[in-house]
């Protein structure tokens, strides 16, 4: 299909968007749009359109306006908030990749000793033994042998800070609205 | 966009922190709000303009007038909240507008790309009552048979220039197309609706007279 333009469309177009057609047109216009294709669309498809647009905007049922500006205002808000609760995210996600490494790195350490740890065995003497054992480390610690067990520290001060930060973001988590 | 004058904040953004507030202060700067009580009032004045012609550009390219509907509110929601929204003060109703059919063409092209299965629950009552013959009007029993053989773009092209009255540049804005491309694609779109309309002119004829 050629892109043929007419010299008279723009006039013809103008015609009809002020609502001069046919009454106030030339008629050597007129003559012109009865002969010409372009011209002839112009005005059968605008006549159509502009008919078709009186009706429509008759058929319209806007909403108040206030309820758009409300609606906007509870948009902007809401991603305002969004925004904000980004960063909380951010910290939840590190809490949990800190916890996470801290299983981990406990994991580890425990292998070293073999896999004997991973048997239902293991743990129940260990939980039977705890007690026991707590109180043998808290006789030594009070009895002021300090240098002696330099390594038990190591181990039970990273051991009560992993349980508190693991503590604090299963709290965190639990009541953290979704 | 900044705005003009002082600032202020809307009636909410007194309740929230600063830094609450932060990005609907943007958003709110970006829409040219300089005064909540005069922006709410040249607001309405704007969509009393534009509400009708925008609903008619919706419902006539989408042929459902349910869907235009949903979609006008929603235009107007991200107008209001776009942050680089034409300011109705600053750039002018005509900038403002045409942005507006931009967000309205864009919801447009997103509905038509969703895929979608409807139930008979779900198709509104216009639908079934607009396609009782005795209900219609002149124009719609000649101009919607013709439109729905059309493509959905070459509806909103020939709205817009046809009813609206836009340019060919005025067009491009709006559908984010070249005028080059539009005024080619306009041109292919109207000799097909002409012969479809005229088809129909000639077939309500030859109905009348048997």
């Amino acid at each position: 299909m050629n892109l043929t333009s007419c010299t008279y469309e723009k006039e013809v177009r103008q015609l009809m968007a002020r609502g001069q057609w046919p009454d106030a047109c030339p008629v050597e216009l007129r003559a012109h749009v009865s002969g010409c294709r372009t011209c002839g669309d112009i005005v059968l498809v605008s006549g159509a359109f502009q008919q078709a647009r009186v009706e429509s905007l008759a058929a319209a049922r806007p909403v108040a306006p206030a309820v758009l500006l409300w609606r906007a205002q509870l948009r902007r808000r809401n991603a305002a908030m969004e925004r904000v609760a980004r960063p909380l995210l951010g910290a939840q996600i590190f809490a949990c990749a800190v916890a996470l490494l801290a299983a981990v790195g406990f994991a580890g350490l425990e292998a070293r000793n073999g896999v004997e740890w991973l048997t239902w065995s293991y743990w129940h003497d260990w939980f039977v033994q705890f007690p026991q054992a707590a109180a043998a480390q808290w006789d030594s610690l009070s009895s002021g042998s300090l240098a002696g067990s330099g390594l038990t520290w190591m181990v039970l001060v990273p051991t009560v800070a992993t349980l508190v930060l693991l503590g604090g973001v299963v709290v965190y988590l639990a009541t953290d609205k979704p | 966009m900044a705005p003009t004058g002082r600032r202020t904040r809307m009636s909410w953004e007194f309740a929230l922190p600063d830094a609450w507030a932060g990005g609907a202060q943007d958003a709110a700067a970006g829409a040219g709000v300089c005064d909540p009580a005069m922006e709410n009032e040249a607001f309405a004045a704007f969509y009393s303009r534009s509400a009708r012609p925008l609903w008619a550009y919706l419902a006539r390219s989408s042929a459902d007038p349910a869907l235009a509907d949903d979609l006008m509110q929603e235009s107007y929601v991200r107008f209001l909240c776009a942050a680089g929204a034409p300011a109705l003060a600053k750039d002018g109703e005509a900038a403002a507008r045409l942005y507006l059919f931009r967000i309205a063409t864009n919801l447009l092209r997103d509905y038509w790309r969703r895929p979608r299965t409807a139930s008979i629950e779900e198709i509104p009552e216009e639908f079934f009552a607009a396609s009782s013959h005795a209900t219609q009007t002149e124009a719609q029993i000649l101009l919607e048979p013709a439109l729905r053989q059309m493509k959905p773009r070459e509806r909103q092209m020939l709205w817009l220039a046809h009813a609206e009255g836009y340019s060919h540049r005025e067009i491009a804005k709006v559908m984010g197309l070249s005028a080059a491309s539009i005024r080619l694609l306009l041109f292919r779109a109207r000799r097909k609706i002409a012969a479809l309309l005229r088809e129909c002119n000639v077939a309500d004829a030859d109905g009348r007279k048997s």
